[in-house]
């Protein structure tokens, strides 16, 4: 059964009610733009969501996340991987270095817990993964200018609509090592602090008009899935192929990712923590394969950047 | 860590050949064009960012993608596969060596490498101490800040994909640390050098006797 769109109300939203999305709205969307696999492709990356939880408020999803699966491990159960957590504001919430992210209701906030089940050549493309979901979500809820700011934040008039970030984490008794990926997405809340005012904006912002939550969350979580199972299946695929050292060919997910994402020719500072450090100004000539920046500075030579952060000069 | 070190043993190795060999291997499979011959100088990757390459070494294509690898290192190339050349190699296969000329300050690292427990990085990622971590290093200095197993040391960061490294190896406090912040580390290269405290003395023994003994060669 297809939710009723107009409910804005998150504490409806259940695997269930995924599953159905997925079947009845997802896949024949994907069928009619004419992309093959998709079914297959679903169900790969069908962990995701198998588990839901939604909460009024919470200081950080990250904490509670954590605190679930030490809570399942101590009890002697297992940890769904997929599981989410959501919430609908967050007391605490903060971005990388300890930056503040404002989480109050109206946005879609939380955390999905990943088993790190991924080979090394293959966990690159998992941080892609949120920002195309997101990407592709806000443009067919009418944002149709978001766009992916590298590593994966999405923008939309230039403004940072969404933001992800994943932390590592060894589970205390069975020493499971878990990806949690943190998302925060500006929905309907639109008033943010003095500091962010300049640089964050909604999408209720953008389109001069309330969102229906739950609308929104059913098809982002349908394609975090759906590229989740994209990840997997190609992993096995490549194994299937021999599995040779190095996965050197363009990765589907990347490729998506390229064609949603505005950085490449773009003038920008880069640095690790470019807010409180940047470091020098380059023009990205694209992305590696492995997912890599590619800068040109401007003697002409090039760089390669892995991990660190982009702002676009205006 | 043996508490007994044979400083003329080493000091000598280092007085008698004060090179370091850097081997080349490929990075990957592909045919194999060399750029350098035996003999060559070599210049090391440079610029503020690294971001200007060093000597061309030579050329490795793998379906009909040529990748030029350029050294990381200075010095002189003291040995090459030539019969290599033109050759289908596998990945991790020999090519060729550089002699690298050793600094005082390299030398001590090199001995430092030998004596002190290392703890390599896991992935090429950029590194950073955990909150705790630093915030005992920034508040004592890291020599000051012990570590035993199991504890969580570093943050791996790697596309915005932050990852806890938990330290394994002799508690100790942390005497060296190989990584800058926003600056990336391949895999299997030191992080940080662990010394147990018993055994700071010694390592500080050993730090002055290279620097006075070198001083004095020079």
């Amino acid at each position: 059964m297809v939710p009723n769109i107009l409910m804005g109300n998150l504490t409806l939203l259940s695997p269930s009610v995924l599953d159905d999305y997925v079947t009845t709205v997802e896949l024949p969307r994907l069928k009619n733009e004419g992309l093959s696999h998709n079914a297959t492709l679903f169900r790969y990356g069908a962990c995701l969501g198998s588990v839901i939880r939604v909460y009024p408020s919470l200081e950080r999803a990250m904490d509670r996340a954590r605190e679930h699966i030490r809570l399942r491990e101590e009890s002697q159960k297992s940890v769904a991987n997929g599981t989410l957590i959501l919430a609908s504001t967050l007391t605490l919430s903060k971005g990388r270095f300890s930056r503040s992210w404002h989480a109050p209701p109206g946005g879609l906030w939380g955390c999905l817990i990943f088993a790190d089940t991924l080979l090394p050549q293959f966990r690159n493309f998992l941080p892609l993964i949120p920002g195309i979901a997101c990407c592709e979500a806000l443009r067919q809820n009418g944002a149709s200018d978001a766009s992916i700011r590298w590593v994966n934040d999405v923008l939309v008039e230039g403004k940072k609509l969404a933001g992800f970030l994943i932390e590592g984490y060894c589970s205390p008794v069975h020493k499971e090592q878990y990806h949690l990926l943190g998302f925060g997405i500006n929905l309907n809340n639109d008033r943010f602090p003095p500091e962010l005012e300049n640089s964050a904006i909604s999408l209720a912002q953008v389109l001069g008009t309330e969102v229906d939550m739950m609308s929104f969350a059913l098809s982002f979580f349908a394609k975090l899935r759906y590229y989740t199972g994209q990840l997997f299946y190609e992993e096995e695929r490549w194994l299937a192929r021999g599995g040779l050292r190095e996965y050197t060919c363009e990765h589907p997910v990347l490729k998506r990712w390229k064609a949603l994402s505005d950085t490449p020719g773009q003038r920008v500072i880069f640095g690790y923590d470019v807010m409180e450090n940047p470091q020098y100004e380059a023009v990205v000539s694209g992305v590696s394969n492995d997912c890599g920046l590619v800068l040109l500075h401007a003697d002409g030579t090039e760089s390669v950047e892995h991990s660190g952060e982009i702002r676009y000069c205006s | 860590m043996s508490d007994e070190i044979d400083f003329d043993e080493i000091l000598g190795k280092y007085h008698s050949d004060p090179y370091e060999y850097v081997d080349i291997y490929a990075s990957h499979t592909g045919v194999i064009k060399f750029l350098v011959e035996e003999g060559s100088s070599i210049d090391a990757v440079s610029g503020e960012w690294k971001h200007i390459p060093g000597t061309a070494l030579f050329e490795i294509t793998r379906e009909n993608n040529p990748k030029k690898v350029t050294a990381l290192t200075n010095g002189v190339v003291s040995s090459i596969c030539n019969e290599l050349e033109g050759c289908f190699v596998e990945a991790g296969e020999k090519l060729l060596t550089i002699r690298h000329p050793l600094k005082k300050k390299e030398i001590i690292e090199s001995i430092l490498k030998e004596v002190l427990h290392i703890f390599p990085a896991p992935e090429r990622a950029k590194y950073f101490f955990s909150l705790d971590v630093q915030s005992r290093i920034d508040k004592k200095g890291a020599r000051e800040v012990s570590v035993k197993p199991g504890d969580e040391i570093i943050i791996m960061s790697l596309m915005k994909r932050d990852t806890p490294v938990y330290y394994s190896g002799e508690k100790g406090v942390i005497h060296s640390v190989y990584f800058k912040p926003g600056v990336s580390v391949d895999q299997g290269a030191p992080l940080i050098g662990i010394c147990p405290t018993e055994k700071l003395p010694l390592i500080k023994k050993i730090i002055t006797k290279v620097k006075a003994d070198w001083d004095q060669q020079e």
